[in-house]
């Protein structure tokens, strides 16, 4: 699933590493979280968005593809 | 070792178990295959290890019972299927009397012991579900 959660943390000066250890995951869970290959709880998502300081709009949302 | 807090990781821990599992039956379903080859009917149930197979098909059926309920499409009263359930249970149960005990060499106790086990095994699922579609319609 697409995400921007890899500009999110950038915008906030974070580090894969750092952002893991905030969200409580391991750096390969959110490597593969920012490629889109795995597909977090809605728990994760709100702790990541907590973490950057943004809504999971922000994050997350994407509009539907037809 | 450290508790796994990586949903990630715990999600990926639970198919290794499920891969295990497989495994695992394999191997069983091997040793009693082994030991109905060589030793018969009564040699494979003589083997602790039959009574870990229908354990585990037990547990087994009594937890996917909490995803068939779920999955129901027909969602009628819970206590109309429960009577409907006890009545064929009964029906079967009496059938079972019937035909063991008109077997040659059973007598009608025979018939009742067979009858009465069918009975209480099918009972106890009965009212297990039951139980778990009442839950359901609470939620």
């Amino acid at each position: 699933m697409e995400n921007k959660v890899k500009v999110a943390r950038v915008s906030y000066d974070l580090t894969q590493q750092e952002l893991a250890e905030r969200v409580g995951v391991t750096r390969q869970t959110i490597s593969l979280i920012e490629k889109g290959r795995y597909n977090p709880t809605l728990k994760l998502c709100l702790e990541i968005c907590y973490a950057v300081n943004k809504t999971l709009d922000e994050v997350f949302w994407q509009e539907r593809k037809e | 070792m450290e508790k796994i807090k990586d949903e990630r990781l715990q999600l990926k821990n639970l198919k290794n178990i499920r891969i295990t599992f497989i495994v695992q039956t394999l191997g069983i379903m091997g040793v009693l295959l082994y030991d109905l080859i060589n030793h018969g009917m009564d040699g494979m149930t003589d083997n602790p290890v039959w009574f870990v197979f229908i354990m585990t098909g037990v547990v087994n059926a009594y937890l996917s019972m909490t995803i068939s309920v779920e999955h129901e499409k027909t969602k009628g009263s819970p206590v109309k299927r429960l009577y409907i359930a006890l009545g064929i249970i009964t029906l079967i149960s009496l059938l079972f009397v019937t035909f063991i005990a008109l077997t040659n060499g059973y007598n009608v106790m025979d018939g009742l012991l067979v009858g009465g086990i069918v009975f209480v095994c099918s009972v106890i699922p009965a009212f297990y579900m039951y139980g778990l579609r009442q839950k359901e319609r609470e939620e």
